[in-house]
């Protein structure tokens, strides 16, 4: 494997580790599968690509765009899809139909105010390339690399240390039992759109680096943050990140050896090995704990 | 006689129904049964109706009837209207309500959430199409090449299902999709130049092709395609395995603990769907002479779900009426662009967040709500006003009781809006003898009222002297004394019981 597919490797990983952590914590928290995902992810590229063309193309500008775009869909799709329904019957279906109803409207809004024509993101990372010792690499995988790491970490500490994020944790282990300790799940639940919208965004940004942004962007990182988040098994966070490290540089290894079009081939035929080994994913045990 | 009759309906009952279906007690019904179920046309009972009292039979079932007035309209309409437009519309509608059908074999039937539907349909149409362009197949040989496909598809798909469930079946199925569509774009066989795979044979004469007769053949075959699929739903959703998969669908433990083999249900189930989707490969191939790599897109996929949201899961009509309606809005107006997905995407997410079980629920969805709005009511009602609470109603054994209470009550308040100064002043004026309507009903209830506390007039000295007594209703106890005012004029007197009556039903 030589540097350049490691690198990709690498950048790959942490782009759909953080879209994949996103789609996991909301399921195991709100019990919903959030296929609008893939919305919030497009429309944090258009705003940010909205703010770079209105405003400056500094870094700080593009990334509090897509950020504060993401968080807000992610409020938007809280309000739509999970205020009304998730104390009626039937939830977690309707909620999936629902998201995925706010995706197909998201989308083609988007197609229409935007038109299908790609829209580039400036490179916030500047485009010139860095040597360390043998390895090459350039300034975007460098800062999307630095950028995913640093802020999942912050998130692992804040999930970990902070009160708000034990509330999280402890809607993800148990929705009932946090009722009952006094957390409220609507709220919560807020806080977890806020922020799982905000990582979409800030994946967007970061994807952008190397693609573009357009109406259709966001389908083929949510189908792969959800095939990370499910062959990790929902609700693990370690288990989404062994799922990106291994989705990741499956991508980059059949792009680089085979072609880039037997990529989702591979992707797929390992996903369907996986599953049949291990029903619930890698780390995959909630699922059944969620279940009334 | 049409006033007469009018009134007589607003005087009787408080229904606001009138009759809707009108036979006479003596006309024979046909009690034929409808071919292969247990339903007839006219089953139904007979009843009167509680507004007029006239007697009208209701039909139990009015699902057969809806059906074939559904179907023979969907038929008719395209053939009639006759444009080019309408009829590959009709036809696409056809072809994705049999689709439809079958995928509601396993996501409502059975409850697992597969997406390979559409994999199947593009296999089968790509292998027959395939075939006929190179080993020269004819067309009713790809019908049943593409049955056998699918029935191979079924057995792909069905055995990852006996180990994997929900979402991550759902990922696994959707990864079978991608992996045909990337196979079929990147294919030489298959026309990775062409953008599809085109020149099998088909079942409309070359001549006829984009022509309207071409048009209408192809959907009258699509038609019967439709007709087929729903045979072939009823059969797995009406009968044993239907119920098998529905109780496994509710629970699994359940299923198991009565010895039900859900695992070989759900096995069974995927190889009928697939084979029917196969079969629909085969149609699809022979109908458009090819396939086209659009069949495997995840956007076909979401909006065929859209469909089944839309009608409502579990049930056939649902798949035909939600494809009815997404395809309407998607093939007819076309030129609008985004906007029509966006509507069709505002549809979902409204049936989604406020009907229970798709636009077809919506009528058992209202029933349930106006009665609990209803019982809400009368729950909350506080003025009981001599009729029985539900709570005490419980405790009252004759329930024709009840009833009489209720009667009464609203007697009571219909006569109460009837006494006005005007009735007063006219029982003053003549006590006995002939009155107005309004004071007669009035009378007419005072008198029927039962002996227990009821004023009546008792003579001191006969022709002098007379005051108001109240009867006990008690064999052997005394009446009591009212007041001790005497008078000494009997229509004075026997106006004074009524003025005492009329306060009582007053303040009733």
């Amino acid at each position: 494997m030589d540097m350049f597919t490691l690198m990709s490797g690498l950048q790959l990983t942490c782009i759909y580790g953080i879209l994949a952590i996103g789609v996991s914590i909301i399921w195991s928290s709100l019990g919903m599968l959030n296929l609008a995902h893939g919305f919030t992810f497009a429309a944090s590229g258009y705003g940010a690509w909205w703010a770079a063309t209105t405003f400056s193309k500094s870094a700080w500008v593009v990334f509090g765009a897509g950020i504060s775009t993401g968080a807000l869909i992610g409020i938007v799709i809280y309000f739509v899809a999970f205020l009304y329904i998730h104390d009626r019957p039937n939830y977690p279906i309707r909620a999936l139909i629902a998201t995925m109803a706010i995706n197909l409207i998201g989308v083609q809004t988007l197609m229409w105010v935007f038109g299908p024509r790609m829209k580039p993101l400036p490179k916030v990372f500047g485009s010139g390339v860095m040597k360390l010792g043998d390895v090459i690499m350039t300034y975007g995988q460098m800062g999307t690399v630095v950028c995913s790491v640093g802020v999942l970490g912050a998130l692992l500490i804040w999930l970990g240390f902070s009160r708000r994020g034990l509330e999280i944790r402890a809607v993800m282990q148990n929705p009932e039992g946090a009722a009952l300790v006094g957390i409220s799940l609507r709220t919560t639940a807020l806080w977890v759109m806020a922020l799982t919208g905000a990582l979409a965004g800030l994946a967007a940004i970061l994807l952008s680096q190397t693609f573009y942004v357009s109406p259709y962007a966001g389908l083929q990182p949510l189908i792969k943050g959800l095939i990370v988040a499910l062959l990790g098994g929902l609700g693990s966070i370690g288990g989404a990140m062994i799922g990106a490290v291994i989705i990741g540089f499956a991508e980059a290894m059949t792009a680089a050896y085979l072609g880039g079009q037997y990529v989702l081939m591979v992707q797929f035929g390992m996903i369907i090995v996986i599953l049949l080994l291990r029903p619930r994913g890698i780390a995959g045990l909630l699922d059944e704990a969620r279940e009334e | 006689m049409a006033n007469e009759k009018t009134s007589i309906k607003s005087l009787v009952g408080r229904r606001r129904w009138l009759p809707r279906f009108v036979l006479s007690g003596e006309r024979t019904l046909h009690r034929r049964y409808i071919p292969f179920t247990r339903r007839t046309w006219f089953q139904g009972y007979a009843k009167a109706n509680p507004r007029d009292l006239a007697r009208e039979y209701k039909l139990d079932d009015k699902r057969p009837w809806f059906w074939l007035i559904g179907l023979i309209g969907a038929l008719a309409i395209p053939i009639l209207v006759g444009t080019n437009l309408i009829l590959t519309a009709a036809t696409t509608f056809a072809l994705f309500s049999a689709i439809n059908l079958m995928w509601m074999l396993v996501i409502g039937t059975a409850g697992i959430f597969s997406l390979a539907t559409l994999a199947v349909v593009g296999a089968s149409a790509y292998l027959t199409a395939w075939l006929s362009i190179d080993y020269g197949i004819t067309w009713p040989m790809m019908l049943v090449l593409g049955t056998l496909i699918g029935l191979i598809f079924g057995v792909i798909i069905g055995l990852p299902a006996l180990r994997i469930d929900g979402l991550y079946f759902a990922l696994l199925t959707m990864g079978m999709v991608e992996l045909c569509r990337v196979y079929v774009v990147s294919s030489k066989t298959f026309g990775v130049v062409t953008g599809g795979l085109y020149g099998a044979d088909s079942f409309i004469p070359v001549a006829w092709q984009h022509h309207t007769p071409g048009l209408i053949l192809g959907y009258v075959a699509a038609f019967c395609l439709v007709l087929l699929m729903l045979g072939v739903y009823r059969l797995v959703n009406g009968q044993r395995l239907g119920l098998l998969l529905a109780t496994a669908r509710e629970s699994e433990a359940t299923a198991e603990a009565i010895g039900i083999n859900y695992h070989l249900a759900r096995f069974t189930v995927f190889l009928i769907s697939s084979a029917g989707l196969g079969l629909i490969g085969g149609f699809y191939a022979a109908y458009y002479r090819g396939a086209s790599p659009a069949l495997f897109s995840i956007d076909m996929v979401m909006l065929m779900f859209a469909m089944i949201v839309i009608g409502g899961i579990g049930r056939a009509e649902g798949a035909v009426v939600g494809t009815a309606v997404v395809v309407f809005i998607d093939k007819i107006f076309i030129e609008y662009g985004p906007i029509r997905l966006i509507v069709i995407g505002f549809i979902m997410l409204a049936v989604t967040l406020f009907a229970r079980n798709g636009l077809l629920g919506i009528r058992a969805q209202f029933i349930e709500f106006r009665n609990k709005k209803k019982s809400e009511r009368r729950a909350q009602r506080t003025e009981k006003g001599g009729e029985a609470l539900p709570e005490e109603a419980t405790e009252i054994r004759d329930k024709d009781h009840l009833y009489f209470l209720r009667f009464d009550k609203r007697l009571r308040d219909h006569l109460k809006t009837l006494i006005t100064p005007e009735v007063i002043e006219e029982h003053r004026v003549k006590p006995l003898g002939q009155h107005s309507d309004a004071l007669e009903r009035v009378l007419n209830y005072f008198r029927r009222a039962g002996g227990e506390n009821k004023y009546v007039l008792y003579e001191i000295k006969p022709g002098f002297e007379y005051k108001v007594i109240a009867t006990t209703g008690i064999k052997g106890l005394l009446p009591w004394d009212v007041d001790d005012v005497v008078y000494t004029d009997k229509n004075e007197a026997l106006h004074a019981v009524f003025l005492k009556r009329v306060q009582d039903l007053m303040e009733s």
